[in-house]
């Protein structure tokens, strides 16, 4: 059992489903403004307060979810059912106790019997690992570069591509590992630009989208040739198609960045959605000519992106606003922005169903980080529970009937 | 050119062990039905009709699933190699074609060719222009293995199979010369000893894997063994060759009459206690008492009171006892003996060590600590917290009471890890390192002692140091700070504290970005960097032996070890100078071992010769993993992690192995209690410093430790 200072969320309600989120030190915090409750879980690997939110409508079954805390090395699982939102299981990951070896990016195998963590930080090398998610023992692990972040998989499941961040080295362009799953070997360390994140595989598994926030570009690969295809360069109002990062480029200038920070694909892979960081927006670009379509407007920092599967909805993280920006794809509308349950808002997945998102929250220093989950229907917070340090990515495993 | 099949492994359209299930649903989802994530939707309708592709047509890059390639490779029966075996040359790049077929002998396209990075190849696919080929580069001697992975149409998706995988030899450049030593003794009659030959490839180098095999041209006046041990069995004269790759070296040998008419031995102690170093010193004569100087001289013991194995003898002449005994020494030479006998008493170093205070720490792991003199007179400890329960935040303690640590403040930052925490000389101010803020902008803090019961933040750096900072050193009116990121010593100039200044950097190897720079320590002009797989590193920061300033280090030597197989190198965490010692000390978990914790030890590396380390001692406890370490008055202190607190004696001069020696002189198991822990009952010692005739201690699991090793009943003897 953890013995930690037990940091708990102050949730003050507002109008619309909006909650202003305080953090504390206090240890007999309770949901203040009526409405919320707050109960404790016996569960094994809990480590803090979940919370239901008043009119919920609360799921008939349970949604199971893995997030990486990067700052405690452990991946933790959460269950969100008919109770609301709490931890089931924390899964240690990580060889180096004194270090922290970095869980960051997290992603459960298509066919659900696994789930994958990339371990930014080695010596100097990073690693992506496997577990399985039945027993949550380790399964299988590979090298790969320095920081790897985001994971994606081919629909198949048989070649995992990891994007190396390297975030905290030189600006050098960096690479993105292909890695054939059944062997865990990397196929292809594939070159890109500076610090390649936020990437996924398109649904027909051809295309692999990434971008990076050094320089300001899109990348898309050519998953039959494992290398770069074409490259958007995305310079704010000017962006431009290049054969590959680099050529070409003027640089910004000092100008507007995009400071891209994601990509993925629509549900019918028509389109491309690319997060804007340092430029408060999403951008909409056509999968064919990789042009710019639409715009959205976001909170400040906009992160991870998410699509329902039925594309009426994408889903955007507002880092630097403690929200969850909600566009309507066929309006292009933000039709809300949900203030999450704690800042550093970080990552988003949309359920199968279409009828959940989950949002991991970094949150600051020693406060505990959370996972949120909104209901996209009523475009509200509907359940939260506290995870462990730095929650950043996040991915379904399954749903199942309630237990 | 041969061709030659390759075995498939996995056909034809048989399931595949090791391959992955596709799960692309082709309906609505039931919520209440385990689903995949997001991106497998919508992608399966297209599928029925993708699987009728030719085999002959591009890749359908719109279509989902199934192209062309995929649809062909369900029907793969082999695969031919073009060469086979793939065997070339480092730094050679070759062509190598695949040709999969199938069973009606057409070729199938679309493979992807798969290898571990950093082996002994590169590929780079070429199929643009020439299908299914790739370029293999020789990067380094050695061998691996090649994966032919193909895609495969299921009714649920799309299957990626290993169907074969073949071997590649990478050879060192061919061989040119073999190099042949002279030998290093006379060569008399009666003589044993080794000859040193080297294989030198066409670029100057020593060949990886060519074996070299000796031989003799007369065995009868010269034997050799293939690995060169030559006996020198009469007069006469025998041409002995090295022999690797078809190249030859020769060695002509005119063996003398054996001229040693005596020998004696003589050692500098004979009764000593366990670990001291004892030098032989001995005598060979020829006729007339005339000295021989170039005669092999050769070292045997046995007990004559004590364990077969309880002492060792070095080939330069010393001699130290692990266990109390009595032992003779025999030296041989010219096929002439002579004995000294050492009697090695216990050591009796073992002192008692007590538990004199308590800081607590049970909410948050405990990381690094520095203990000083404030400059209002009283005693500090300042100790970092680390990540399980939110390392962000320094503690400080009053210890002028030993026996009774008081937190008096604690300074705050964005940080997940407060790994490390130093104090300058004058003790006016502090610096601390910080990872895992929540900006992910790392960096220093700077603190001011003007109250050092309550420091204060008075800077911050993170200008070329956004990584995590996890390791710094104090060195005047510099700082150098290891950078998680970079992997080098970054140099920040703190003449005015409360402005620091990024300066410059230092590191090894610049352009590679496989290194892993974790702590340095300087003193007296020189740093050493414990730099994990590139060993210690030392630095003329100041010294002046190669015109090194603080601000611009100039590197001085290196020495590189290995602490377990099969890895190539040591894990190298920390390091420190002592006399002409450098204790370094290794940080292993995860290896075959570590069934309770890490594993790793310390090393110690003879530096009278700066330019030339090596390593003449070690001290391991079996059980455990050592952390960082400080060396004081003769006695060496280590966190020993699970070991707890281990202090050794380390005055004299050391040879071989300390632990075995006796030179353990107390331990100590920080354990905190129930309710005094982050996880009870579990030793994991992190950092040790002497105080004032106190051993402080942080602990990972249980905080500030105050330890008094009691005093010996007498002095050490150096």
């Amino acid at each position: 059992m953890d013995r930690g200072v037990r940091l708990r969320n102050l949730v003050v309600f507002g109008c619309a489903g909006w909650v202003l989120t305080l953090g504390t030190a206090s240890t007999t915090a309770a949901p203040l403004g009526g409405g919320g409750r707050e109960k404790t879980s016996a569960a094994p690997g809990h480590v803090g307060a979940d919370t239901l939110y008043a009119g919920a409508r609360m799921p008939a079954a349970d949604y199971w979810v893995f997030v990486a805390n990067e700052s405690s090395d452990l991946v933790s699982l959460v269950r969100f059912g008919p109770d609301g939102a709490t931890v089931e299981d924390d899964i240690p990951v990580g060889i180096m106790p004194a270090d922290l070896d970095g869980a960051h990016g997290v992603r459960v195998s298509p066919d659900g019997r696994r789930v994958f963590v990339s371990l930014a930080h080695g010596t100097p090398f990073g690693k992506l690992w496997s577990y399985d998610t039945a027993d949550r023992e380790l399964a299988d692990s590979v090298s790969v570069g320095l920081f790897p972040a985001t994971i994606a998989f081919t629909p198949d499941g048989g070649m995992a591509f990891v994007v190396n961040f390297n975030l905290h080295g030189n600006l050098v362009p960096s690479s993105v590992s292909a890695i054939f799953v059944p062997e865990m070997t990397e196929m292809a360390r594939i070159e890109t630009c500076i610090k390649p994140h936020g990437s996924r595989v398109n649904h027909a598994g051809t295309r692999h989208y990434s971008v990076c926030v050094g320089d300001d570009y899109l990348i898309e690969i050519s998953v039959d040739r494992l290398e770069v295809s074409r490259a958007v360069k995305l310079t704010p109002g000017s962006e431009r198609v290049l054969a590959r990062p680099g050529e070409a480029s003027t640089g910004s200038g000092g100008g507007p960045v995009c400071g891209p920070t994601w990509a993925t694909p629509s549900f019918d892979d028509a389109h491309v959605y690319v997060a804007c960081n340092k430029h408060g927006e999403v951008l909409e670009l056509d999968a064919e000519d990789l042009t710019v379509k639409r715009r959205f407007q976001t909170g400040k920092g906009p992160y991870n992106l998410d699509v329902t599967s039925d594309g009426r909805l994408l889903l955007a993280t507002n880092k630097g606003a403690q929200s969850v920006s909600i566009f309507d794809l066929v309006t292009g509308e933000e039709v809300a922005r949900v203030p999450t349950t704690q800042p550093i808002t970080h990552g988003v997945v949309v359920s199968a169903d279409d009828r959940y998102a989950f949002v991991s929250n970094e949150a600051i220093g020693a406060t505990r980080g959370t996972v949120d989950v909104i209901d996209l229907d009523s475009l509200q917070l509907v359940a939260s529970t506290e995870v462990h340090y730095q929650p950043g990515g996040i991915d379904i495993w399954k749903s199942e009937p309630a237990r | 050119m041969r061709i030659l099949s390759v075995t498939l492994l996995a056909f034809v359209l048989a399931a595949c062990a090791s391959s992955t299930t596709g799960s692309a649903p082709t309906g609505a989802p039931d919520p209440a039905v385990s689903q995949p994530a997001s991106d497998e939707q919508a992608a399966g309708d297209d599928q029925a009709a993708s699987t009728e592709t030719d085999a002959d047509q591009p890749p359908q890059d719109r279509n989902p699933h199934i192209t062309g390639d995929m649809a062909a490779s369900a029907r793969v029966t082999d695969i031919q190699l073009s060469p086979s075996p793939i065997v070339l040359t480092r730094g050679e790049t070759i062509l190598v074609e695949g040709h999969l077929t199938d069973a009606d002998g057409n070729q199938v396209r679309g493979a992807r060719w798969g290898i571990g990075a950093g082996g002994p190849v590169e590929i780079e696919s070429i199929k643009d222009s020439i299908p299914d080929s790739y370029l293999f580069r020789g990067v380094s001697p050695g061998s691996t293995e090649i994966y032919v992975v193909l895609p495969k149409p299921t009714e649920q998706g799309v299957e990626w199979n290993r169907i074969a995988s073949f071997d590649v030899i990478v050879n060192d450049w061919p061989v040119a010369r073999i190099d042949v030593d002279e030998p290093a003794f006379g060569t008399y009659a009666g003589s044993v000893f080794g000859l040193k030959a080297r294989a030198i490839t066409t670029r100057e180098t020593e060949h990886a894997t060519a074996k070299v095999l000796w031989s003799s041209s007369n065995p009868e006046i010269v034997s050799v063994t293939p690995d060169g041990i030559a006996t020198f069995r009469t007069a006469g004269q025998a041409v002995l060759t090295a022999s690797a790759e078809g190249f030859d070296g020769s060695l002509s040998v005119d063996v003398k009459p054996n001229p040693v008419r005596s020998v004696h031995l003589e050692a500098d102690a004979s009764e000593v206690r366990t670990g001291d170093v004892v030098h032989l010193s001995p005598t060979v004569s020829g006729s007339g008492n005339r000295p021989l100087n170039d005669v092999n001289v050769s070292y045997s013991i046995s007990a004559v009171d004590g364990p077969a194995d309880g002492a060792e003898v070095f080939g330069d002449g010393t001699f130290v006892a692990n266990s109390p005994g009595a032992y003779r020494v025999i030296m041989t030479a010219g096929g002439q003996s002579a004995t000294a006998v050492v009697e090695a008493a216990p050591r009796e170093a073992h002192r008692v060590s007590q538990l004199v205070g308590r800081g607590a720490v049970s909410h948050v792991t405990t990381s690094d600590l520095w203990v000083f003199q404030g400059q209002d007179g009283r005693d500090y400890a300042y100790t970092g917290t680390h990540a399980q329960g939110g390392g962000e935040r320094m503690y400080a303690w009053d210890v002028t009471d030993a026996s009774s640590p008081v937190l008096t403040d604690s300074v705050v930052v964005d940080a997940r890890v407060v790994n490390d925490v130093k104090v300058n000389a004058d003790a006016s101010w502090a610096m601390i390192t910080r990872e895992g803020a929540s900006s992910r902008r790392n960096g220093i803090i700077v603190l001011d002692l003007a109250d050092p019961a309550h420091p204060t933040i008075i800077a911050e750096l993170t200008d070329s140091l956004t990584a995590g900072i996890h390791n710094v050193w104090i060195n005047g009116d510099v700082v150098y700070a290891v950078n998680d990121g970079t992997s080098a010593m970054h140099i920040i100039e703190m003449v005015d504290p409360a402005n620091p200044r990024h300066i410059g950097r230092w590191e090894v190897r610049p352009g590679d970005q496989n290194k892993s720079l974790h702590d340095v320590w300087a003193e007296n002009g020189l740093a050493y960097l414990s730099y994990w797989d590139d060993g210690l590193i030392i630095l003329d920061v100041g010294d002046g032996i190669k015109g090194g300033t603080p601000r611009k280090p100039k590197f001085v030597s290196q020495y590189q070890y290995r602490t377990y197989q099969p890895e190539e190198f040591g894990n190298t965490h920390t390091a420190y100078r002592y006399g002409d010692y450098v204790f370094t000390g290794d940080e292993i978990f995860g290896c075959g071992d570590c069934v309770n914790g890490p594993r790793g030890y310390i090393h110690v590396v003879d530096v009278s010769d700066i330019e030339n380390p090596k390593q003449v001692a070690r001290y391991e406890v079996p059980e455990a993993g050592a952390h960082n370490i400080w060396v004081e008055d003769g006695l060496l202190y280590i966190a020993y992690y699970q070991g707890g607190l281990r202090v050794v004696d380390v005055s004299g001069e050391l040879r071989g192995d300390l632990y075995k020696q006796g030179r353990e002189v107390a331990w100590f198991q920080s354990a905190g209690e129930e309710g005094e822990a982050i996880v009870p009952n579990a030793p994991l010692a992190w950092g040790p410093q002497p105080h004032k005739g106190n051993v402080f201690m942080s602990d990972m699991n249980s905080g500030l430790w105050v330890i008094q090793v009691e005093p010996p009943e007498r002095p050490l003897v150096p």
